[in-house]
């Protein structure tokens, strides 16, 4: 088996010009998700009144954790799809390397905003909140925040824009990319890859939704020089909603690029877009634009058709993931023979993760269901599971798959007391969070009731165990990448 | 309903992962037979079936009832930065209370709790606009108003409270 899998890599060695870029990114990207996590925990520690923190300064901790994970997952997503595209594209370097020199810039003005000029008005910078701060913060820090959001969204959009151009010059079109001939029965005698398939989806699909959020932060930014300027504040909404739904989406179906290129090295038997995988990619395409309404579905002022739209779209989504990917997973585990090591684990812990994840979300879409679970930790419970079981753990994946032996070895002790901590306190604190939102608990809340401290304490003690099972798999990924290297 | 909610949901979340830690344990096993695709296939369809069954069921009726019957109360809360203002303080048990929504700055979210800290249900209120929902309280007490959309450094100390009196008969 191992044998297989060396000529499998080394057959593409060749065509992966861009490693040293790309682990550049990840160990960033490692690094940042750990730092992240350990805001996360100083946040339930506060809430179970372990520690003390000020609620100006949770507040500026929240803003942080939730713009640092949503950026951080996107960028080990780009990064991820970025090196696999280039198996099959020919991709310009100097364009990565604007991209992470604008994401770190964006991330530079963003933390500056937090911690020096005070910003605390969440991820989400719901109009008019960064303009009406009852003065905590400065005009210039929501300002300073906003261009951070406006520099990093150049960025993308520059990597969107060279993926796109060279998808379009290697395969004809972006439809043809999508699969559109598998999908009208058309012959096609070099059908995109199912990493390729992903990447014209998720080009077109986050351009669109980086330009809208451009829109809004130009808007909110002017309103913030001259506060005569209005915005409609539930368009506003509309408009944040579909940028940060399909923003935090794309990351997850970028990373999952590294599902669909590194489980064949463990099976032998190559992941090949057929006519069911290209739908369920275009229906991708529809829902994950459509899907942002089952944000909104407390905005009775919306349309009520858009409302049923957002529970229809949020339940039906579910089908291309579990029918599809998760399903194809289970096919290619099944009778595969495959070592498990730390990355094939990861790999397929995240296709699970990010399926099982979608259950309490799609409830949540439900509107009668949402009127008693809606901002309650219900919330953070679903999208913990899918980004720290799902997105975060394809990351895990390939980065251990990037610094693997040279042949595929079984898991060590210490892999396997990574993998087991990470993934125990991972299921225990999301599982938390499902019984928090099931007891009410109000979500981004400071300062907690007495009512609230069990579930408060007990989600601490397991945020301890992602942070202690993310710190092993980071430094291990940092010590062998400096391993391979030397 | 939150129990049975979460109920559902744990009960679905750990199939799947049973599905899964099977299909790894199996990973030794014998590769799936060829009636693999047909199942895939099979799948698609339960879940569109399910899927249709249980929008129609639960739309059937439009969960926000916003249109309240002609009897109901009404009664005004408006919020702001950082707290709420209800215009009726005594609500009669039984009765539909039409609640209008208001923000005087940022967005905020209004959810009722009883006095067990059960959430009954919530509304967002957004600046420009006026949200209607409606709620007929069963039980007399004393009830709480929090805010659950995060609106600054005060989030948290958003709180009024407001009476249920048993109704007249
Ligand atoms: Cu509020």
């Amino acid at each position: 088996m191992s044998t297989a899998s060396e000529n499998f890599t080394s057959g593409y060695a060749a065509a992966e010009p861009q490693t040293g870029a790309v682990k550049l990114t990840m160990i960033l990207s490692g690094a940042v998700f750990a730092l992240m996590m350990v805001l996360g925990l100083a946040m339930r520690a506060a809430q179970s009144q372990w520690i003390g923190l000020d609620p100006d300064l949770f507040y500026q901790i929240l803003t942080a954790h939730g713009a640092g994970m949503v950026g951080t997952a996107a960028l080990s997503g780009a990064a991820i799809m970025w090196y696999f595209c280039g198996r099959y594209l020919v991709l310009g370097a100097a364009i990565f390397w604007a991209f992470l020199g604008l994401f770190l810039l964006g991330v530079a003005l963003i933390l500056g905003a937090i911690f020096i000029g005070g910003y605390g008005g969440a991820w989400t910078f719901l109009f008019p909140l960064p303009a009406l701060s009852g003065g905590a913060w400065e005009a210039s820090a929501a300002a300073a925040f906003m261009l951070g959001y406006t520099v990093i969204g150049v960025g993308f959009l520059l990597y969107y824009l060279e993926l796109g151009r060279r998808i379009h010059a290697r395969y004809g079109s972006l439809a043809r990319a999508l699969g559109w001939n598998l999908i009208l029965g058309r012959e096609d005698n070099d059908p995109p890859p199912p990493a390729i398939v992903a990447a014209a989806a998720v080009t077109i699909f986050n351009s669109i939704g980086i330009i809208l959020g451009a829109a809004v932060l130009a808007a909110s930014l002017v309103h913030l020089l001259v506060p005569g300027f209005e915005v409609d504040a539930l368009l506003a909404k509309n408009l944040i909603y579909f940028f940060g739904h399909v923003f935090i989406n794309a990351s997850i179906y970028m990373a999952v690029t590294a599902v669909y290129e590194i489980l064949p090295e463990y099976t032998g038997r190559p992941w090949t877009s057929n006519r069911v995988f290209a739908i369920a990619w275009n229906a991708v395409l529809i829902f994950v634009m459509a899907v942002y309404w089952h944000h909104l579905l407390q905005d009775v002022a919306m349309p009520p058709w858009m409302l049923v739209v957002g529970q229809l779209v949020s339940y039906f989504s579910g089908i291309p993931l579990i029918a599809v990917t998760a399903f194809s997973t289970f096919l290619y585990v099944r009778g595969s023979k495959m070592t498990w090591d730390l990355a094939s684990a990861l790999l397929v812990l995240s296709v699970a993760g990010w399926s099982v994840g979608s259950i309490p979300a799609s409830i949540d879409g439900m509107i009668s269901v949402n009127k008693v679970m809606h901002n309650t930790m219900w919330v953070p419970g679903h999208f913990h599971t899918y980004l720290l079981l799902g997105e975060v753990a394809m990351a895990f994946g390939f980065m251990a798959w990037l610094v693997r032996g040279r042949t595929i070895a079984r898991m060590g002790g210490l892999d396997r007391a990574a993998f087991a901590t990470y993934l125990a306190g991972a299921a225990g604190f999301v599982t938390v969070f499902l019984f928090s939102g099931a007891a009410s608990i109000p979500r981004r809340w400071a300062v907690h009731y007495e009512e609230w401290l069990a579930h408060d304490r007990i989600g601490t003690l397991f945020s301890l165990l992602v942070v202690l099972g993310t710190l092993i798999i980071v430094l291990r990924f940092a010590a062998r990448l400096r391993r391979s290297q030397g | 309903m939150q129990p049975v909610v979460l109920l559902i949901s744990l009960v679905l979340m750990a199939a799947l992962s049973a599905a899964f830690w099977l299909a790894a344990r199996a990973a030794h096993g014998p590769a799936p037979g060829p009636g693999a695709n047909g199942k895939r296939t099979g799948l698609i369809w339960a879940m569109t079936i399910l899927g249709v069954l249980v929008s129609a069921g639960s739309l059937r009726q439009w969960p926000h009832a916003l249109a309240a019957p002609g009897d109901a109360l009404e009664v005004n809360v408006s919020g702001g930065q950082w707290w709420w203002d209800i215009d009726t303080t005594e609500i009669p048990a039984g009765t539909p209370v039409l609640f209008n929504v208001t923000t005087e700055d940022v967005t905020h979210g209004m959810g009722i709790y009883d006095s067990n800290l059960t959430l009954l249900t919530q509304v967002q209120a957004i600046p420009g606009y006026t949200t209607r929902i409606t709620y007929t309280f069963e039980e007399p007490g004393s009830y709480r108003i929090l805010c659950m959309e995060f609106c600054g450094v005060a989030h948290h100390d958003m709180v009024n409270e407001f009476e249920v009196v048993a109704g007249e008969e």
